[in-house]
């Protein structure tokens, strides 16, 4: 009877087959999570010419990129931590650090999805087009986003220990970031709530994924809008790692 | 490393858990030795999860020293959690995989080499042959049992852990995971067993500790345990048909109130 400690790598290759199977078997959540970004991209088509294609995009992402780590990410660790899925596998030689590393990969291939299917149907239905360099720096972006919402689906999983709290928590965040977010930024909730949203997180996410759509035009402002950015990553990822909690009970 | 010179596959030494200012674990010492089922056995709340716990290294002791196979769980965590296989009070896999997909994620955290046909053939072997493409969420209460242990067992580990594995089982499956239990005792695997049931205590078990308020109240073999405290006033008190059984034991000793 002798046992041995498995590599980090073949853990992680077996975390990773089973997460993506995992995703894949709840395809009907993921399809809603992309779906509100290309209906806002299919209904908003009169309005690219007035908006412009990098304004339209950018929130069509952003607002993928909410869903994914609000409605997506959070309550599936919400529900995991409830079953005690983590405390079985944290019973195994498995070091903790590779079963969260496991589920944000599974993150990163949804942004990765999100953003080419927001391009896709940017590119066919409302003929927008970016250059090479826009859509590499744009993908950067939409990452750099993605760690602040999945940031703050983990500081929600960190700081609530309920899943269906959880649940109602992150929809209603979600809900409040698309009307306060998206209407404070077409300037229908007045000057103030304008400038708040602006450095707000779905403003400064939405402002490095629409300067990176136009790598040659990137200023001054959106150096500080990626340094907030990142701010709101670190702060968000601190609190949540800090006070999360394997079990639920 | 290797087990100790003793034959100890599990060594626990003064341990203490602590929740906030309450002391859950109190001084626990106790071993289990190869090819030995050790039974914990306590009222609710005793300290038994919490016991367990540490030993899984799912809690951090205050203090104490727990040792698997001569790895210290607190040194070497990942040493010696290869050498335990565990089994839950409430398991629960991915709902979203089946049955052959859970254990080929076991088997790759565990680093055991586990091909379709070879998962075909164990599933067989526990009459679970039908089995491996539905949810862990399908199968029964037997079912489930024999596939976390299966699961626990993926990687032929030195100590068990199981963790009232027999709640809610009919008796037919009882008994069958008691077979397995004396089966995998033959082969030399160690098994520490948390039970609230004292017919299974008294079946299997080769020691019992009977721990209560956190403190382990006494460790024996059933036999000498019923031995021992046939006098005791408080065990005659608690023997309900003049024969004194392993359960007017416990009670003698852990008393007749009920525990929240």
């Amino acid at each position: 009877m002798q046992t041995s400690i498995p590599t980090s790598s073949s853990v992680l290759q077996s975390l990773l087959r089973a997460d993506f199977t995992t995703q894949w078997r709840n395809r009907r959540s993921v399809i809603l999570v992309l779906l509100v970004p290309v209906i806002i991209l299919m209904s908003w088509k009169g309005l690219v010419e007035k908006l412009g294609g990098a304004f339209v995009l950018s929130t069509c992402i952003t607002i993928g990129l909410m869903a994914i780590g609000l409605m997506g990410y959070s309550n599936s660790i919400a529900r995991d931590r409830d079953k005690g899925v983590f405390q079985r596998l944290r019973v195994a030689p498995v070091p903790s650090w590779s079963i969260m590393v496991s589920r944000l990969i599974v993150q990163l291939a949804m942004i990765l999805l999100l953003t080419t299917i927001v391009f896709v149907v940017g590119f066919n239905y409302d003929k927008i087009t970016l250059s090479q360099s826009g859509y590499a720096t744009t993908y950067l972006a939409a990452f750099v986003g993605g760690a602040v919402y999945l940031g703050l689906g983990q500081a929600i999983v960190g700081l609530i220990k309920n899943p269906e709290t959880v649940n109602s928590t992150t929809r209603l965040v979600y809900f409040v970031f698309i009307m306060v977010g998206m209407f404070g930024d077409l300037g229908a909730l007045g000057n103030q709530i304008g400038d708040a949203v602006k450095w707000s997180p779905y403003g400064t996410v939405k402002h490095i994924l629409s300067a990176s759509m136009q790598p040659t035009n990137w200023d001054q402002k959106a150096t500080l809008a990626m340094l907030v950015t990142i701010l709101y990553a670190i702060v968000f990822s601190t609190v949540g790692i800090k006070w999360f909690k394997w079990n639920s009970k | 490393m290797d087990n100790q010179s003793n034959g100890s596959i599990l060594q626990v030494k003064d341990l203490n858990v602590f929740y906030g200012s309450f002391r859950a674990v109190r001084n626990v010492c106790f071993e289990v030795k190869e090819g030995e089922i050790f039974g914990l056995l306590g009222p609710n709340g005793a300290g038994k999860t919490s016991t367990l716990s540490a030993v899984e290294g799912l809690l951090k002791p205050q203090s104490g020293f727990i040792s698997v196979c001569g790895y210290n769980i607190s040194e070497k965590p990942l040493n010696a959690r290869a050498n335990i296989g565990v089994q839950l009070q409430a398991t629960s896999f991915q709902p979203e995989l089946n049955v052959r997909e859970i254990l080929q994620l076991y088997a790759g955290i565990y680093g055991v080499e586990m091909m379709k046909d070879k998962i075909e053939t164990i599933l067989a072997g526990i009459k679970l042959e039908d089995a491996s493409s539905k949810r862990f969420g399908q199968l029964s209460g037997g079912q489930q049992q024999r596939v976390s242990l299966l699961i626990a067992m993926i990687h032929n580990p030195r100590l068990v852990l199981l963790d009232e594995p027999t709640t809610g089982l009919d008796p037919q499956s009882r008994r069958q995971l008691w077979e397995r239990m004396e089966e995998m005792r033959e082969k030399g695997h160690a098994i520490l067993l948390t039970t609230h049931s004292m017919e299974e205590a008294e079946a299997v078990c080769d020691r019992i500790a009977i721990i209560d308020h956190g403190q382990v109240v006494t460790v024996d073999t059933p036999a000498s345990l019923i031995e021992h405290h046939r006098n005791d006033p408080a065990v005659i008190a608690a023997s309900r048909k003049g024969k004194i059984t392993l359960e007017d034991v416990f009670i003698g000793l852990t008393g007749r109130a009920i525990r929240s």
